[in-house]
């Protein structure tokens, strides 16, 4: 199953001996040409967004950012092969997830059935179910929010996120006084945020308890929300009652 | 606090002693015709329910006297001085309490007490309270155990976390799998250099092991066991990792408990080095100043990346060992700066003898 256009590839990985391996291992495909390298998750955002490789070679833990934090942002979700020397985290994820990855160090004869099921998964523009799974359930809760915004790239502590509201087809983070747009769904965040720090007091709403100040009841069974900030925030019925039970 | 007025049922308890023995003073009383039941009881009671709470003060005067700081004389001095001085108050009260009973109601007082009754009275309250020194002093013995035992306890723990620990750095799958791929990627292009750092590889792993069972090893042998790290580390990170090592000859020569250099290496390569785009220098500065062998270690870190847990738990954990080990002599301290991260540890000098 070889393409007629060779298939274009990026190497990600912060150590130069791991990507100098991957190209050595390549070289027997003359279908496939390396486009390019990144040694960061940061500059591997950027490379996938100008070049759109037909295949990744992505390593987990890298610096500024993880292998799955680059997914999250470029939005890619098909046309990847995981690298990692060890991560119990993503092992698993890996598992629960049946999404193929190679444990460093690895053998020519195992990087080329690695190759070979990526080039029959391979279709451009496809969705691989298991992939978007994988970015979007979390094992571990998140730690800090990223946002890609043309060619810079947000990275918001979880701390600092006083509320998440629904806009749409996005979110609008507010932390530090500023508020920015991230294209997720309100319920897919839900289930990645630590249930002890936030709650989704509202369909479009997830405050912060740290951030929480008071409850207010600006009318007979209504209740709003007021954050350290100053910022109100509505509560429903159902959301009163689960922080109700929380505080 | 005591130990008895900490806890209501043992105060309990002991109130109902001290009664018992008041029952037995009246007994006495009875017995030689000091007086009748009513008016020894009403004596003899009230008294000791009093003297109860003023025995508990033997607890201060026993824990004032450790047993491994005593010497003998002193302490039956006091012990005999302290006894004389309660049974002198506690004749004092009983004469008081004597005469109060006549100005009550009854006209006369409780009892009659003839001179020897006085002496025997006298007598029984010297020995009460040498009693209560005395089962005080056990009291405290006990305690001391305990709270020894408890010590031991909490240390053999500590010790056990950091041979885990130890264990953990030997076997650092991270590290380990890393290596190992760095090495398959050489064999390559570069069998020779693949070869070197197979050997570093080996070395570092036979040289942590055979630390590893030392309880103390000098600074020189842990900066060649560090050697091996960082010639492995470079081979991965390439041109990103500089060091510079400045030990002194005398502070090479100071002992310190195996493994203590090596995760501060780990660290800032973990969290300084490999976070940085071009990479950096890491300085390591060992020197002996006035009876203290100072370490520091100091590294780039990136500006914006700002999580301060991801440091702390691995200091911590060689805090507390330190800890443990040295008690206040020794001193860890960090300050992460915008751009570096600097880590300083001071430890007593001590040398290997004939080193």
């Amino acid at each position: 199953m070889t393409s007629p256009t060779p298939l274009r590839a990026l190497i990600v990985d912060d150590e130069e001996l791991a990507r100098r391996l991957i190209r050595e291992y390549l070289q027997g495909h003359a279908d496939i040409e390396v486009v390019g390298e990144c040694e960061n998750g940061l500059d591997a955002v950027r490379q996938i967004a100008a070049l759109s490789p037909d295949l990744v070679f992505l390593d987990i833990q890298m610096p500024r950012l993880t292998g799955l934090e680059v997914l999250e942002l470029t939005g890619r979700r098909a046309g990847v092969i995981f690298t990692t020397a060890y991560d119990e985290h993503a092992i698993k994820a890996f598992e629960l997830h049946a999404v193929d990855y190679l444990l460093k160090p690895f053998s020519k004869a195992r990087f080329d059935d690695a190759l070979a099921r990526a080039r029959t998964l391979h279709a451009p523009a496809a969705v691989t179910p298991a992939l978007d799974a994988l970015v979007a359930r979390r094992t571990a809760p998140l730690e800090r929010i990223l946002i890609r915004d043309r060619e810079q790239v947000h990275v918001i502590a979880i701390e600092h996120v006083e509320c998440i509201e629904a806009q749409g087809d996005y979110l609008a983070i507010h932390a530090d006084g500023k508020c920015r747009l991230k294209p997720q769904r309100i319920s897919e965040i839900e289930e990645q945020l630590d249930a002890a720090r936030f709650l989704r007091v509202h369909r479009s709403f997830i405050i912060s308890l740290a951030h929480l100040q008071a409850i207010e009841r600006p009318g007979p069974d209504r209740h709003a929300a007021r954050l350290r900030s100053g910022k109100r925030v509505p509560i429903s019925r159902s959301g009163y009652e689960k922080l109700r039970a929380l505080v | 606090m005591h130990p008895i007025l900490a806890d209501a049922r043992r105060l309990l308890w002991y109130v109902l002693a001290w009664l018992v023995a008041g029952v037995g003073i009246a007994a006495l009383l009875r017995l030689t015709e000091q007086a009748e039941w009513a008016g020894a009881l009403a004596f003899a009671l009230p008294i000791c329910l009093v003297w109860s709470f003023v025995a508990l003060s033997s607890y201060y005067i026993c824990r004032g006297l450790p047993y491994s700081q005593r010497r003998w004389p002193v302490a039956f001095g006091l012990f005999g001085g302290a006894s004389l001085l309660a049974a002198l108050a506690w004749l004092g009260l009983g004469e008081a309490w004597d005469s109060m009973g006549g100005l009550l109601a009854r006209g006369k007082p409780f009892v009659a007490m003839t001179s020897p009754g006085w002496v025997m009275y006298f007598a029984a309250g010297f020995a009460l309270h040498l009693l209560s020194l005395l089962a005080h002093d056990v009291l405290v013995a006990f305690e001391s155990v305990q709270a020894a035992a408890r010590r031991e306890a909490e240390s053999r723990v500590l010790a056990r976390d950091a041979e885990l620990q130890m264990l953990r750095t030997q076997i650092n799958p991270h590290f380990l799998f890393n290596s190992l791929n760095s090495i398959s990627a050489l064999t390559g292009f570069d069998p020779a250099a693949a070869r070197e750092m197979t050997v570093d590889l080996a070395q570092f792993f036979r040289r942590t092991l055979a630390l590893a069972e030392r309880e103390r090893i000098t600074l020189g042998e842990e900066v060649a066991l560090c050697e091996h790290f960082l010639a492995i580390e470079k081979r991965r990170f390439g041109a990103k990792l500089a060091t510079e090592l400045r030990i002194a000859a005398d502070a090479a020569a100071c002992l310190l408990p195996p493994m203590t250099l090596q995760p501060l290496l780990e660290n800032a390569i973990k969290h300084g080095i490999r976070q940085v785009d071009g990479g950096g220098t890491i300085a390591v500065d060992a020197a002996v100043r006035d009876g203290t062998l100072r370490i520091a270690v100091v590294n780039p870190v990136a500006p914006d990346d700002a999580p301060a847990g991801v440091h702390g738990v691995g200091l911590k954990n060689i805090r507390e060992r330190l800890a443990v080990l040295y008690g206040p002599r020794a001193r860890i301290a960090w300050q992460r700066g915008p751009a570096q991260f600097a880590i300083e540890i001071h430890l007593p000098v001590d040398k290997e003898t004939g080193a």
